[in-house]
């Protein structure tokens, strides 16, 4: 089964296709039963928004979709979660078994409604700007903010706040232009002295404004009471502080070309004072109040660590670094803890607004991205990290970022959701246990959700993401509840519906809806189970929950749980007889997940050694926010070979794929890499391809760079890309691509002449895959 | 496996010295190769090094907070916000790669003139002499300049100057730099 195939339908991917009918046979799959879903996924079978409400089961609550049963003749459907009878709404009432509404009709399993309802403002992108920087790294940043309002929607509404050792929040009111309140970096105020002080408390009475308007749970998206867009009551409170690009643009790049590094001095061996934690905390208390239920962004560009309290992550005194892994895990950070506290309270209230929080995190040490993960990964925030803002990471990334690719009705749009709600709905067989994304509980009880099983997020059957894009990819986990001793009767199906409701770019209220039915099997047919095992999906949804078992559990236990997972899969699954290793198979639907068990173990999600806490949170934030196969991507590369004997080709990830006339291609999510193996080096060093008769090699030599570029013009965030040869001044370079190899000949392997075609061979005492499989076999066959 | 007495010897009720190194050099020397040895044991492969990581390590009778920075060299842009409060430099030298000994002097250079590491013993390792063409110790201290600069690896200790010498060793045999350690931890008090 083409699994990326069925992803197409949805924009869903399950672990198993097929579930076992019982709670005791689920528990025997070992692979949890999860779903990658992406809300917005931009799927070619989409019929058109349909401009209507969706007719939802008075019981369950579930909206009509293409297994409800309709009797067209007496106007009824029944449930297919509830079994409930639902009279059709009067104005179905034309409809016939051959004029059915989109929603009904069995290809369209997702539809999309366009809500009729008064459009929400266009959403609020708030610039946080660190100015504790060089003129160099300010006058970049300063550009590419300049840019950033180019290329917007001329009705987004933008503001700005600098900071160093003080907040600076620059008025746009076109008649103030130039004004700035400043507040004190180091001093802890509470969001509404914020609001008082700056005067962005919207007047009572005058609607639906105020922060605590957001904070209704699971509640469908209420226009704001004021109605029509700039009408909103907190967008005029903070009207001097937040403008539309399209009235704003020229004042705000005045302000932004005037603006000098921080005039604070910074004596010698220290670092400047900087009060990030302050900055964004002024940036999410305008918003709670200015933004209130709508869609907003801070966008937080960072050029080195905070040193303010409260939220410092390292002290004045360059001499103390910031701290590392072993500094965490001994306890021996200071700043550590205080500063967790400082940002999660933080992302708590950027939550409860609805409000999402991006880092650019532009430095060559680290920043604190660490300790603020939480502002971004729980309001489903992006994390940018770049050595510069003069770096393509930064720049490239910064400016896909904001291209609006989305026109809707003639007018650009953010091609986003704001403020949206994902709520699942399931037959009674099963219920949701958890979700592992960019999402924060939104406490709701139903019979969907699961009693005694929670995976990442649970206890709920609804989540706020306070932003999303058409990458935005949840992992879902659920439990089979249905005892053994009632059978499932056959023939009959389980059902989910994914509801998402939010904000589209364009302030046109959304609602993406997905019903997606599935089998039911005897939990003793292997066979069946087997065959509907999507191992890519299975690899991430597991990944995803090793990853999250970081923030709670030792490295050690970790691995050893994966390790467990993955020899108790083998030992149901495969077939084999007991006690002879030899004798081990795997069917083609299971074969390559070992590999990619193998990988994510050696990964830098779980293996932190020569990273930085900053690049752990960075890559973790990642694989907790895209969809299997970008996930896949970052636990196991692709590599591709270019000779001139042949096509292009997959090949694997393998030292043994190492060879002199071989160009290689790898992409590993977060770098692209073209390797040219030592023979291409030293032709293309000799300038052989610049021989007209040497058309071919020139050409040879141009294919792997075309493909990463277009890999790179794709990926969000922009990708690291390296040219690199195998041996000579770019050893270190080479080391991207070695890092990722299976390590199949090490040195002590090449020393001993067992080595392999290519001469190629890696430094280290890693096991490979192959000990690594022999190791699984042994495991997996010897009586449990 | 080098040095198991000694470690044993000061593991035993003995109180540590505590001293913060650093590891710099050009990218591709060895130094988070050497990091990975020192703390696991273990050779890996890694990518090279972003942003600068920090390890615990017991050599003997010193307990290191050792900072790896990264060789590569926008990264050496940051080494010196690294110089205050430092008892130790350790710098690789990949011993092999002798187009960039120039370079390596010139980065050493700079190192051995900072006025804040003035007073700071540096232990240069010559890294991968277990490769073929690796340069010899001394051509290794004629090319980076140190013919007049080292000051003897016996246990006679200089006072008046700063201490610098070089040892040669393979990080991937895990051999050599056990020596180097040794005559460093003589300088930390």
């Amino acid at each position: 089964m083409d699994f990326s195939q069925v992803e197409e339908h949805d924009g869903a991917r399950w672990s198993w296709m097929t579930w076992p009918s019982s709670r005791l046979d689920a528990t025997r799959c070992v692979v949890p039963f999860g779903c990658m879903y992406t809300p917005l996924k931009k799927l070619a079978r989409l019929p058109a928004l349909l401009p209507y409400e969706p007719v939802a089961c008075k019981t369950c609550s579930c909206i009509l979709n293409p297994y409800a049963r309709v009797d067209v003749r007496s106007q009824q459907w029944a449930c297919p979660f509830c079994y409930s009878r639902n009279a059709l709404p009067p104005h179905y009432a034309g409809i016939t078994e051959t004029n059915l509404p989109a929603e009904l009709i069995p290809d369209f399993t997702t539809v999309e409604y366009a809500l009729p309802r008064h459009a929400a403002p266009p959403p609020v992108l708030y610039f946080v700007l660190d100015v504790c920087v060089s003129v160099a790294e300010l006058d970049a940043a300063k550009g590419y903010i300049v840019k950033a309002l180019s290329l917007l929607p001329p009705d987004v509404i933008v503001g700005l706040i600098t900071f160093g050792r003080n907040v600076h929040v620059h008025v746009l009111a076109e008649a103030e232009i130039g004004k700035a309140y400043v507040l004190r970096g180091d001093k802890p105020y509470a969001a509404d002295a914020i609001q008082r002080l700056l005067g962005v408390t919207p007047v009572p009475g005058a609607g639906a404004g105020g922060a605590k308007s957001a904070s209704g749970a699971g509640a469908a998206p209420v226009a704001p009471a004021a109605g029509p867009a700039g009408r909103h009551p907190g967008l005029i409170a903070a009207a001097r502080f937040l403008q539309p690009v399209a009235e704003c643009e020229f004042g705000l790049t005045s302000v932004l070309e005037e603006l000098a590094p921080d005039a604070w001095p910074v004596p010698e061996n220290q670092r400047p004072q900087r009060a990030t934690a302050g900055a964004l905390s002024v940036a999410v208390a305008v918003l709670e109040s200015g933004a209130a239920s709508i869609g907003a962004r801070v966008e937080l560009l960072l050029g080195g660590p905070a040193t303010v309290e409260p939220g410092a992550v390292v002290a004045l005194e360059q001499g103390d670094a910031v701290r590392s892994h072993s500094d965490i895990d001994k306890d021996n950070a200071p700043f550590h803890k205080s500063a967790l506290k400082t940002y999660d309270a933080i992302a708590a209230r950027a939550v409860n607004a609805g409000h999402t929080v991006d880092v650019w995190a532009c430095a060559l040490d680290q920043v604190g991205s660490y300790e603020m993960k939480s502002c971004v990964d729980r309001t489903g925030g992006v994390f940018i990290q770049s050595e510069s803002f003069r770096h393509p990471m930064f720049k490239r990334s910064f400016e896909k970022f904001f291209q609006a690719s989305s026109v809707e009705g003639g007018a650009p749009a953010l091609d986003m959701g704001f403020q949206a709600t994902f709520e699942v709905l399931t037959s009674r067989e099963f219920k949701v246990a958890g979700v592992i994304g960019g999402v924060a509980s939104l406490g709701k009880a139903s019979p969907s959700v699961s009693q005694d099983m929670e995976v990442g997020i649970g206890g709920t059957s609804a989540w706020r993401l306070c932003s999303l894009d058409p990458n935005t990819s949840l992992a879902i986990y659920f439990e089979v509840v249905n005892q053994h001793s009632t059978p499932i009767p056959e023939g009959q199906y389980r059902y989910v519906q994914y509801t998402t409701r939010y904000q589209h770019g364009s302030g046109q209220y959304r609602m993406r809806v997905s019903t997606i039915a599935g089998h039911w099997t005897d939990g003793n047919n292997v066979a069946d189970l087997a065959s509907g095992f999507d191992q890519e999906a299975a690899a991430v949804l597991l990944a995803r929950m090793a990853v999250y078992k970081t923030e709670n559990e030792e490295a050690f236990d970790i691995l050893r749980w994966v390790d467990r997972m993955l020899i108790r899969l083998c030992a149901r699954f495969a077939s084999y007889e007991k006690d002879a290793p030899d004798t081990f198979a795997l069917s083609p639907n299971m074969s390559l997940y070992p590999q990619f068990m193998f990988n994510l173990r050696r990964s830098q999600f779980l293996q932190v050694f020569n990273s930085s806490p900053d690049e752990t949170a960075f890559y973790r934030s990642y694989l907790n926010r895209e969809n299997t196969t970008n996930g896949l991507l970052m636990i196991q590369p692709t590599l591709m070979a270019y000779t001139l004997e042949a096509p292009p080709e997959p090949v694997l990830l393998d030292v043994a794929s190492v060879s002199p006339n071989r160009l290689l291609l790898l992409d590993s999510f977060f770098y692209v890499i073209v390797f040219h193996g030592d023979s291409i080096a030293q032709w293309r060093k000799a300038g052989y391809a610049d021989q007209p008769e040497n058309e071919h090699l020139r050409l040879l030599l141009q294919a792997p760079k075309e493909d990463a570029a277009a890999i790179l013009e794709e990926r969000f965030p922009f990708a690291r890309y390296i040219e690199c040869d195998q041996y000579g001044s770019q050893a270190s370079q080479a080391r991207f691509l070695l890092a990722k190899l299976n390590p199949s000949v090490n040195h002590h392997a090449a020393e001993t002449g067992a080595s392999s075609e290519s001469d190629a061979f890696i430094f280290t005492d890693d096991v490979s895959l192959q000990v690594f499989m022999d190791h699984l076999k042994k495991l997996a066959v010897a009586p449990q | 496996m080098f040095e198991w007495f000694w470690n044993i010897l000061y593991n035993l009720g003995l109180a540590h010295k505590n001293a913060r190194c650093l590891f710099l050099g050009l990218d591709n020397a060895g130094k988070t190769t050497l990091m990975h040895v020192l703390r696991d044991n273990r050779v890996a492969l890694h990518v090279p090094t972003q942003q600068p990581t920090a390890e615990e390590i017991v050599i003997g009778a010193v307990r290191f907070r050792a900072f790896d920075l990264g060789g590569h060299e926008a990264a050496r842009q940051i080494w010196r916000n690294y110089y205050a409060k430092v008892d130790a430099v350790v710098f690789l030298v990949d011993s092999v790669d002798r187009e960039r000994f120039p370079e390596v002097k010139a980065e050493l250079d700079g190192l051995l003139g900072d006025e804040q590491l003035k007073d700071v013993p540096f232990l240069i390792l010559g890294n991968k002499i277990d490769m073929r063409g690796a340069a010899a110790e001394d051509d290794l201290r004629v090319a980076l300049g140190l013919h007049t600069l080292t000051t003897g690896k016996g246990s006679n200790l200089v006072s008046d100057i700063r201490p610098i010498e070089i040892f040669m060793c393979s990080v991937v045999r895990k051999m050599g730099f056990g020596d180097g350690f040794r005559w460093l931890s003589q300088y930390l008090s």
